[in-house]
C-alpha cells in the first residue's frame, strides 16, 4: 500500500514535471502584458485569454509563409531522405554487393570528419544550391546514423525469406519493395520521424545558404521574433528596438513545438517497437 | 603604392589561408584553422597617424539645415529637440543610371523587413536612387557566422555592411579585406570626396577606422554614441523610496540593500559588473589595456582596480541583490524584470533608453529610466569607457569596374545624407502618409513603417550622427545629452588611439574562457581566491603575456 502511494506520487511527480513547463509556455502566451509584468515573468495561473502575441507573429503572413516552407521542406526532404537511406542501407545489408565494406567504412567515416564549415558553403554555392530549398534538404540528405539503424535492421530479416522470394523469380527491387519494406514499417516510421523533426527544426544551414528572406524556413524567422531588440553590445544607440513581449516568445515556442507535438502520437506506437528492434538485434 | 595580401588569382596557401578564416573563427569548428591561421596569429598593427593624408577631407553640413538645439561635447553628437519644419533637397542627381540590381547584405535585429517586390518602403527609396538596391537582411545575432562564411568562401554581395563590433571576431580580417573589396582611396581620399558631398560630412575621426592595409577600403558609419555601458535605474521607483542616485559604493550598497525585497519579488540589480569596473576605475575602453607608470601595458586583469571590483561584485552576489532569475541563468530577460520593476538598477547598453521608455510608460503611468551618473569608488574623478568607433563598415566588392564603383558610391552617398534633409526623411521614416503620418511634434512611423522599415539602406551607408527627437519622448534628448555631454569628459584615454590593432589570436579566444572563469568566481561558484590562478592560466594559456608584448611593441613601432 505504502508502496503504491509512493510510487503513484512519484509518477504524479515526473508527470508534473513534464507537464508544467508546457502549461506555464502555453498560459504565459496568452497572458496580457499587465499580467506578465505584475508576474515579473512566466505566469502560472490564468488570468484571461490575449491573443495579441499570435496577432504579432502572424500578422504580415511572413510566419505563415514560413511555416508553409517548412511544411514543404519537411515533406519533400523526409521523403528524399528516407528513399536515399533506404536504398543505401538495403544496397550495404546484402552481404554479396559490390565494394560495400568500403562504402560502409567511407559513410561511417563521416561521423569522425565533418568537412567544416566553408568548404560546405563552397561545395553548396558552387552547385548553385544558394537560395534554393535544396540546399536545405540535400547536404544533410542521408544521416548516417539512420542509415546504420536501417542496414542493422535489414540485416536481421532471415535470409531464407529473400532466397525464396528470389526463387519465385523476384529482382532485388521487387524484392525491397514487396518482402523487405513491408516487414520494417516500424523501423521506417521511426527513420522518417527522425529526419522529419531534423527538417522541421533546420535554422543553421538556413542561416548559410538562405538569403532570400521570403524563402526562410519557419525556425529562421522565429527566432528572430526571440531575438528582436537584443541590442548588439556596442555604444551606438542604433539596431537598438524593444525586445518583445515574454508572450511573444512564448507564442513563438508554441508555433515551434506544436507540429511535433501534434505528429508525434501517431507515429508514436512505431517509435518504441522501432528503435529497440534496431538496438536489440543490431 | 599597392594593397598587401592575397590577390584573387591565389596561391593553395592563400586559399588555406581564407578557409582557416572562416573556420577558426566557428566556436568548436576550428579544423580548418590550423591549416592557414598561423600566418597572422601574432597580431597586425596599422598606424593610422602616418596615414592622416589618405583621409577625406570634412565638408559642412548642406546650406539650409537648421543649427542643433542642443551641442554635444564630442564624439558626442549635437542633438534636437524639434524636428526642423522645412527639409532640405541636398541631393540634385539621381544617383543611379545603370539600372542594374544592387545585391546588398545587413543586419537587423528582429524580424527581417520584406524584400524587394513585396515593400513599399524600397520601392520608394529605390525610385529614388534609380537604381533598385536588393537587399539581404540577415540576423544580426548571427552576423558573425554568416559573415565567416561568405568571407571563407568569397561570396560577397556588392555592398557588404559589417558592423564594428563584428571586425573583431573575424580572424585575418585585414587579409580578407584586401581580397575581396574594392580599394576606395583613389575614389576618396583628400578633396575627392568632393564628389560624394554627403560622405564629406562624416567627421574625420570615422574614416580612420576605415584603413586597412594603409588603404581607404570602406564608408564608415559614424558612432551616435561614445559609451558601451550605461547603469540604468528606475527613477520612479527610486523617488518612491525616497532615494537618490548612488554616488559611492558604500551607497550603492546601501540602497541596493534598502530595495531589494524578496518577499515583494524586487532585487536591486542585474549584472552590473561592467559598471563596477568602471566605478573603480579598471580600464575598459580598449578592451581593458592602459600603460603602467614605466610604460608597459597591462590588461585589467592584472590591475588592483580590477580586483576590487570583483570583491564588490561577489558580495553584491553573495549578498542575494541580484535577482535569481540572473544568477540562475544566461538565458532570464533582465530587461523584462527591470521593464516590470523586479529590479531597480540594470546596466545596459544607452540604446536601450528611449524604446524602452517610449514602450514601457503606455504600459506603467510614470515610468521613468534614467542613467546613473558614473562615480570614482576611490575618490577623484571617474573612469568613462567609450570611444568614437564606427558603427559599421560598408564594403564594396572588388573588380566592378570603375563605373560601377562610382555608381555604388553615388548610392553611399544618397543614403548618408545628414538629419534634416528630404534624403534623410526618406531613409529614417519612409513614405509619409503610408509609413509614417505627420504630426506637431514630428513624424510617428505607421505599423507598414515598423515593418517595412529596418534600417537597410543605414547600414550601407554613413551619415553626420545626431540625436533625433522622438515625439513620444519629449525629454529623452535633453536628458541623454545632459548625461553624455557629463561623462565625456571624463572618457578613458586610450594610449593606442589611431592605432589599428588586430590581437593574437590566442588572446582572442582566451578572452570569453577567462571572463567565464571570473564569472563563475562573481557568483559564487569558486572562491575568490581562485582569482590569482585565473589570471596566471590567462597569462600563459590565455596568450596575456604574448598580448602584451604586441601592445608594447605596437607603440613602439609607433614612435610613442
Amino acid at each position: 500500500m505504502v508502496g503504491q502511494v509512493a510510487r503513484g506520487g512519484l509518477l504524479t511527480g515526473v508527470v508534473l514535471a513534464v507537464l508544467l513547463p508546457l502549461w506555464v509556455v502555453v498560459v504565459t502566451s496568452l497572458a496580457s502584458r499587465e499580467t506578465i509584468d505584475e508576474a515579473g515573468g512566466l505566469v502560472l495561473v490564468p488570468r484571461e485569454i490575449d491573443v495579441s502575441a499570435y496577432v504579432t507573429i502572424f500578422s504580415g503572413g511572413q510566419v505563415t509563409r514560413a511555416l508553409w516552407i517548412s511544411a514543404l521542406v519537411t515533406t519533400v526532404g523526409t521523403a528524399v531522405s528516407v528513399t536515399l537511406t533506404v536504398l543505401a542501407a538495403y544496397g550495404l545489408s546484402r552481404p554479396g554487393s559490390v565494394a560495400h565494406r568500403g562504402l560502409l567504412l567511407y559513410f561511417l567515416l563521416t561521423f569522425l570528419v565533418y568537412p567544416g564549415m566553408v568548404p560546405s558553403y563552397l561545395v553548396v554555392t558552387g552547385l548553385g544550391l544558394k537560395d534554393s530549398l535544396w540546399a536545405l534538404i540535400l547536404p544533410s540528405a542521408i544521416s548516417v546514423f539512420n542509415l546504420v539503424v536501417l542496414r542493422a535492421f535489414f540485416q536481421n530479416i532471415p535470409g531464407d525469406l529473400l532466397d525464396s522470394a528470389r526463387i519465385d523469380g523476384a529482382g532485388e527491387f521487387r524484392i525491397l519493395a514487396r518482402i523487405v519494406l513491408p516487414l520494417s514499417r516500424a523501423v521506417i516510421a521511426v527513420v522518417a520521424l527522425f529526419y522529419a523533426v531534423g527538417y522541421w527544426n533546420v535554422w543553421f544551414t538556413a542561416l548559410l545558404y538562405i538569403d532570400d528572406n521570403a524563402r526562410f524556413p519557419s525556425q529562421r524567422v522565429l527566432q528572430s521574433f526571440i531575438l528582436a531588440g537584443q541590442s548588439p553590445n556596442t555604444s551606438g544607440l542604433v539596431g537598438a528596438a524593444m525586445p518583445p513581449t515574454l508572450a511573444i516568445k512564448m507564442a513563438v515556442v508554441v508555433v515551434t513545438v506544436a507540429p511535433v507535438v501534434l505528429v508525434y502520437p501517431f507515429v508514436q506506437r512505431h517509435f518504441v517497437k522501432g528503435v529497440i528492434v534496431g538496438a536489440v538485434r543490431g | 603604392m599597392e594593397a598587401p595580401g592575397p590577390d584573387l588569382a591565389t596561391t593553395r596557401r592563400n586559399v588555406l589561408g581564407l578557409l582557416g578564416l572562416g573556420a577558426a573563427a566557428t566556436v568548436g569548428g576550428a579544423l580548418l584553422g590550423g591549416c592557414g591561421g598561423e600566418a597572422r596569429s601574432t597580431g597586425d598593427a596599422q598606424n593610422l597617424d602616418r596615414l592622416a593624408g589618405l583621409l577625406p577631407h570634412q565638408r559642412p553640413l548642406p546650406a539650409g539645415i537648421p543649427a542643433p538645439d542642443i551641442a554635444g561635447v564630442r564624439p558626442v553628437p549635437d542633438g534636437y529637440t524639434d524636428f526642423p519644419a522645412d527639409l532640405v533637397d541636398a541631393v540634385a542627381e539621381r544617383p543611379g543610371s545603370s539600372g542594374q540590381e544592387i545585391r546588398a547584405m545587413t543586419p537587423a535585429w528582429g524580424p527581417a523587413p520584406p524584400g524587394l517586390g513585396q515593400s513599399a518602403y524600397l520601392a520608394a527609396v529605390n525610385a529614388e536612387l534609380g537604381v533598385p538596391v536588393n537587399f539581404s537582411v540577415q540576423d544580426g545575432n548571427t552576423y558573425a557566422e554568416k559573415l565567416n562564411a561568405m568571407l571563407g568562401a568569397r561570396d560577397v554581395p556588392d555592398l557588404l555592411c559589417v558592423p564594428e563590433w563584428e571586425v573583431s571576431k573575424l580572424p585575418r580580417f585585414s587579409d580578407a579585406v584586401a581580397a575581396l573589396f574594392e580599394d576606395l582611396t583613389d575614389h576618396l581620399a583628400g578633396d575627392r570626396i568632393t564628389a560624394y558631398p554627403m560622405l564629406a560630412t562624416l567627421p574625420t575621426g570615422a574614416w580612420r577606422n576605415a584603413l586597412w592595409n594603409e588603404r581607404l577600403m570602406a564608408i564608415p558609419n559614424p558612432t551616435d554614441g561614445p559609451f558601451p555601458w550605461a547603469l540604468f535605474c528606475r527613477r520612479d521607483l527610486l523617488d518612491r523610496a525616497g532615494l537618490g542616485y548612488p554616488t559611492s559604493m558604500d551607497e550603492l550598497l546601501e540602497i541596493g540593500r534598502q530595495v531589494t525585497d524578496p518577499a515583494r519579488g524586487v532585487w536591486a540589480f542585474s549584472d552590473i559588473f561592467a559598471m563596477v569596473q568602471m566605478f573603480y576605475r579598471s580600464p575598459g575602453t580598449d578592451d581593458g589595456w592602459r600603460l603602467r607608470p614605466d610604460g608597459t601595458p597591462e590588461f585589467k586583469y592584472e590591475t588592483p582596480e580590477f580586483r576590487q571590483a570583483v570583491e564588490f561584485m561577489a558580495r553584491v552576489y553573495r549578498e542575494g541583490l541580484v535577482h535569481p532569475d540572473l544568477v540562475a541563468s544566461r538565458g532570464a530577460d533582465a530587461k523584462q524584470l527591470f521593464q516590470s520593476g523586479r529590479i531597480i538598477f540594470h546596466q545596459d547598453g544607452l540604446g536601450m533608453w528611449q524604446p524602452m521608455q517610449a514602450e514601457q510608460q503606455k504600459v506603467t503611468p510614470g515610468f521613468d529610466i534614467q542613467p546613473v551618473p558614473v562615480f570614482s569608488a576611490t575618490g577623484g574623478d571617474p573612469l568613462v569607457w567609450g570611444d568614437d568607433d564606427p558603427i559599421s563598415y560598408t564594403f564594396i566588392r572588388k573588380g566592378l569596374g570603375r563605373a560601377r564603383v562610382e555608381e555604388l558610391l553615388r548610392v553611399i552617398n544618397w543614403c548618408s545624407a545628414p538629419f534634416g534633409t528630404t534624403e534623410f526623411h526618406l531613409r529614417e521614416y519612409g513614405v509619409e502618409g503610408r509609413h509614417h503620418t505627420r504630426g506637431a511634434a514630428g513624424p510617428a512611423k505607421t505599423d507598414l513603417g515598423f515593418k517595412e522599415i529596418a534600417n537597410q539602406y543605414f547600414f550601407i551607408s554613413g551619415r553626420s550622427p545626431v540625436i533625433q527627437p522622438y515625439p513620444q519622448t519629449p525629454n529623452y534628448v535633453r536628458d541623454l545629452l545632459t548625461y553624455s555631454n557629463e561623462m565625456v569628459r571624463y572618457l578613458e584615454k586610450d594610449p593606442w588611439a589611431g592605432l589599428k590593432l588586430e590581437m593574437p589570436a590566442r588572446f582572442k579566444a582566451g578572452l570569453v574562457p577567462t571572463e567565464d572563469k571570473i564569472t563563475d568566481i562573481l557568483r559564487g561558484r569558486r572562491p575568490l581566491r581562485d582569482l590569482d590562478t585565473v589570471i596566471r592560466e590567462w597569462r600563459t594559456s590565455g596568450g596575456g603575456d604574448e598580448a602584451r608584448e604586441f601592445r608594447a611593441r605596437a607603440l613602439a613601432d609607433a614612435g610613442r
